[in-house]
């Protein structure tokens, strides 16, 4: 189960994502990220405090991203993760690549 | 042994009836040649009555067998044969008595021999006309047979048999027994009467070809009857066939029957189109469930829907329209409707409120036929009949009628009897074909299966130093797991386990495109980190945007006791030392497979190089282990795997890796599926001097 909501905040396009993304429900993210893109917000700020497990497809959706934003010059965030799901960006090097933080002060203040 | 010819029991009966009916002309001709000339002949009126007794018998044999072999069930047919019979005696009848009349008062006409003669003939014809039809009748009655018919005419037959012999006792007295007698059957031969089922079954134009022959049949009787008991009596012939209680019982039963039937068939006819129309409907029903066979198609089930719901409607005009997507434009059939007139009516339909609100109705499991009225020069009323199939309205028929208001409720009900019925027949159609196209499918998938089986190496490349084993499973046919190994040369071994995002059949392809470039790469002879960058730089030219795999890889050289080892992306390693009693997870950071898709790669890619002891243990998995999760949606987790291997790690590899995959399955509960590929490979290092 993946319950999706975008809120806007200063110019800010905050995703919070609730549940479990997952192959079946890859696509659903996928959707929501293309829609902020096509909407034209710069600044993306995924909200991960309820997401509570993500699978290599759901990874492969912010991963088919990082070139599309780096052109276009959008800002991704990722915070607020738990552990768990930390461990799985991280073992796969995205942390890297996206920025992560704690939490959703540090990542608007960085 | 010797074969018996086959008795042909109708020719057999017909010359034995002949015979009789010679024999018997010849007794009654001596008898009355005896009477004659004041002689005894010798041969006692019994003669007379054994020989009649058995001409009826062999008529009614032969007539029996005749009947029962070559008319069914066509009714018609069969009264015909009564009526041509009938007219057949009776214009024998006549011909003789014009025969006679025409001999005029010659002493010939006179003549008693020529008079029994001609009455032995009309006494046969009689008989043979009466019987026939008799059995004739007995086929109606038993059209519909229950088993309290069937004992009616059994006993019907026997008291006819009984009445036969009565002769012998009453000698042809008409007395008490013979009242009694007559009265008997005639009783059971009213009640036998009724039995009038046939009738129904008849169409309009039949019934009334039913009812010429009937009357010609009455006719016939009533100038036999009129005959035998008038004219036949008067003429005082000293020996008298026609009469006692077999024949008067069997005429009495045969008019009864036809007068009855006469009656029945004239007051059915103003109904008969109701019955017909009723028949038409139960056929139509049959031919719509029947209708689908898996190498037919749906249309032909629609063209016998069009064609039940016109005739049950007594609809003028009728068109089909489909509305679902697989028939973009609409497959139209028209019947007695030009295009024009078609839009015109649909025009005035769609104007309709409740048509809008038919057509908008959810769910569609109960819609039900809709009948309007319109205003067109032609079409006066319409009804829409919906065609749903799995709970989507995948058409409707509209029937049109010239009449205001033309249907009625028994209309709607069957109409949408038959339109549920050809829907069940299409679904079940479309079911059938899509159960076949996913059996392809699942033997596609097999074969896919078992390509995929032999990507993964049945033999692992190791030599005296380490044992090896390995083991992978998919969640579904096929997984977008992979291991494999490689001997560069006679000490080093080169072990690479990986993970395609995703599962399935796509995370399949990509993993033989993975298996395709570790093979071609490795040849090269690359240190762990540069095949992982030419891996990244390859895959990114292979792999869909939003894919990666992840994978390690570990280069290990039994001679220098070294591991040198670069992680892309995939699950940490464990590694169990001996000597410190400890497993612990390889630290070394790295970025999956077709991540970056560029030279920036070399950043994110490391390499490590450390040494080994004999008794250690290299563990390798992929995250189906890891995040296995059981009811309470806990995952197995790292720590669950690091302590087996630390609790397992003197067992031989295939020991432990038996005991991981145990205990990640009782973990997950025993009858719950991991849905995630998993893959476990599994080093042991050997003491090397052991065989020195």
């Amino acid at each position: 189960m993946l319950k999706i909501e975008t809120q806007q905040e200063n110019g800010h396009d905050i995703l919070l994502l609730q549940g479990e993304v997952d192959a079946s429900n890859s696509v659903i993210l996928d959707e929501a990220i293309t829609k902020m893109v096509t909407d034209g917000c710069r600044s993306i700020l995924v909200d991960g405090s309820g997401l509570e497990y993500i699978s290599s497809a759901g990874l492969g959706v912010f991963m088919s991203y990082l070139e599309d934003f780096q052109e276009k010059e959008i800002d991704l965030k990722i915070y607020s993760l738990s552990d768990r799901v930390f461990e799985v960006f991280r073992i796969l090097g995205l942390d890297q690549l996206i920025r992560i933080y704690p939490d959703k002060k540090t990542a608007l203040s960085s | 042994m010797i074969k018996l010819p086959q008795i042909h029991i109708g020719k057999l009966s017909l010359l034995l009836a002949i015979l009789v009916w010679l024999a018997m002309l010849f007794v009654n001709l001596v008898r009355l040649f005896g009477s004659i000339n004041e002689m005894n002949s010798g041969i006692a009126i019994e003669f007379t009555w054994i020989l009649q007794t058995a001409f009826y018998l062999t008529v009614y044999g032969f007539y029996k067998y005749s009947i029962a072999k070559n008319t069914q069930n066509d009714f018609l047919n069969l009264i015909w044969r009564g009526a041509s019979t009938g007219i057949f005696a009776v214009a024998v009848y006549i011909i003789i008595d014009l025969f006679i009349g025409s001999l005029g008062e010659s002493k010939l006409a006179r003549d008693p021999f020529l008079g029994i003669f001609f009455h032995h003939v009309r006494f046969g014809l009689l008989t043979i006309f009466l019987i026939s039809t008799a059995l004739l009748w007995q086929h109606l009655i038993l059209y519909q047979k229950t088993k309290r018919v069937v004992k009616q005419w059994q006993a019907f037959e026997i008291t006819m048999l009984i009445g036969m012999f009565l002769v012998f006792f009453d000698r042809g007295d008409y007395d008490y027994p013979f009242f009694f007698g007559f009265a008997l059957l005639g009783i059971l031969s009213v009640i036998l009467s009724t039995n009038l089922k046939w009738i129904p079954y008849l169409t309009f134009k039949e019934k009334w070809k039913s009812l010429l022959f009937l009357a010609i049949i009455i006719s016939c009787i009533g100038y036999l009857l009129w005959y035998s008991f008038s004219r036949e009596f008067e003429r005082n012939y000293p020996i008298i066939l026609t009469g006692y209680l077999f024949l008067t019982s069997l005429f009495w039963f045969v008019l009864v029957y036809a007068v009855l039937s006469f009656l029945v068939t004239l007051f059915n006819l103003p109904t008969s189109s109701v019955f017909e129309q009723k028949l038409t409907e139960a056929i139509n029903f049959q031919r719509l469930s029947q209708s689908i066979k898996p190498e037919e198609n749906e249309e032909q089930v629609l063209d016998i829907l069009m064609d039940s719901c016109m005739s049950a409607a007594y609809a003028d005009a009728a068109w089909l329209a489909m509305s679902n997507e697989e028939f973009p434009d609409g497959v139209i059939q028209e019947r007695f409707i030009d295009r024009k007139t078609r839009k015109e009516v649909l025009e005035l339909i769609q104007q309709q409120k409740p048509a809008q609100e038919w057509a908008a109705e959810k769910p569609t499991d109960n819609l039900n036929p809709i009948s309007l009225r319109i205003n067109h020069s032609k079409f006066e009323s319409v009804l829409l009949v919906p065609l749903v199939i799995n709970k989507s309205v995948i058409g409707k028929i509209v029937l049109c009628k010239e009449v205001r208001d033309g249907f009625n409720k028994e209309m709607l009900n069957i109409i949408s009897t038959f339109a549920r019925q050809a829907c069940i027949a299409v679904e079940n159609h479309r079911l059938l074909n899509q159960a076949i196209l996913n059996e392809r499918y699942q033997e596609e998938l097999k074969i896919a299966q078992r390509v995929q089986k032999s990507l993964l190496p049945t033999k692992l490349d190791h030599n005296q130093s380490f044992d090896i084993c390995a083991f992978s499973n998919a969640a579904d046919e096929v997984g977008g797991d992979y291991y494999d190994t490689y001997q560069l040369d006679e000490d080093r071994f080169v072990l690479i386990i990986g993970d395609v995002s995703g599962k399935g059949t796509s995370a399949a392809f990509h993993m033989s495109e993975m298996k395709g470039i570790f093979q071609s790469l490795i040849q090269l002879n690359l240190s762990p980190s540069d095949f992982m960058v030419k891996a990244n730089s390859a895959l990114s030219r292979c792999l869909e945007r939003n894919h990666f795999i992840t994978a390690s890889i570990f280069v290990i050289n039994t001679a220098k006791q070294s591991i040198c080892h670069s992680r892309a992306g995939h699950v940490p390693t464990l590694f169990h030392q001996e000597k410190l009693h400890k497993s612990a997870f390889l630290e070394i950071d790295g970025l999956g497979l077709g991540i970056l898709r560029n030279m920036q790669y070399e950043k994110h890619v490391e390499e490590k190089t450390f040494t080994y002891q004999a008794g250690d243990v290299l563990l390798l998995f992929t995250d189906g282990i890891v995040e296995a999760k059981n009811e309470k949606s806990q995952q197995f987790g790292y720590e669950r795997i690091r302590t087996l291997l630390e609790v397992y790690h003197e067992l031989n590899p295939l020991e432990i890796q038996t005991k991981i995959i145990d205990s990640l399955h009782a973990f997950v509960g025993g009858d719950r599926l991991i849905d995630d590929d998993y893959s476990i490979m599994v080093v042991k290092f050997a003491n090397q001097n052991k065989d020195s």
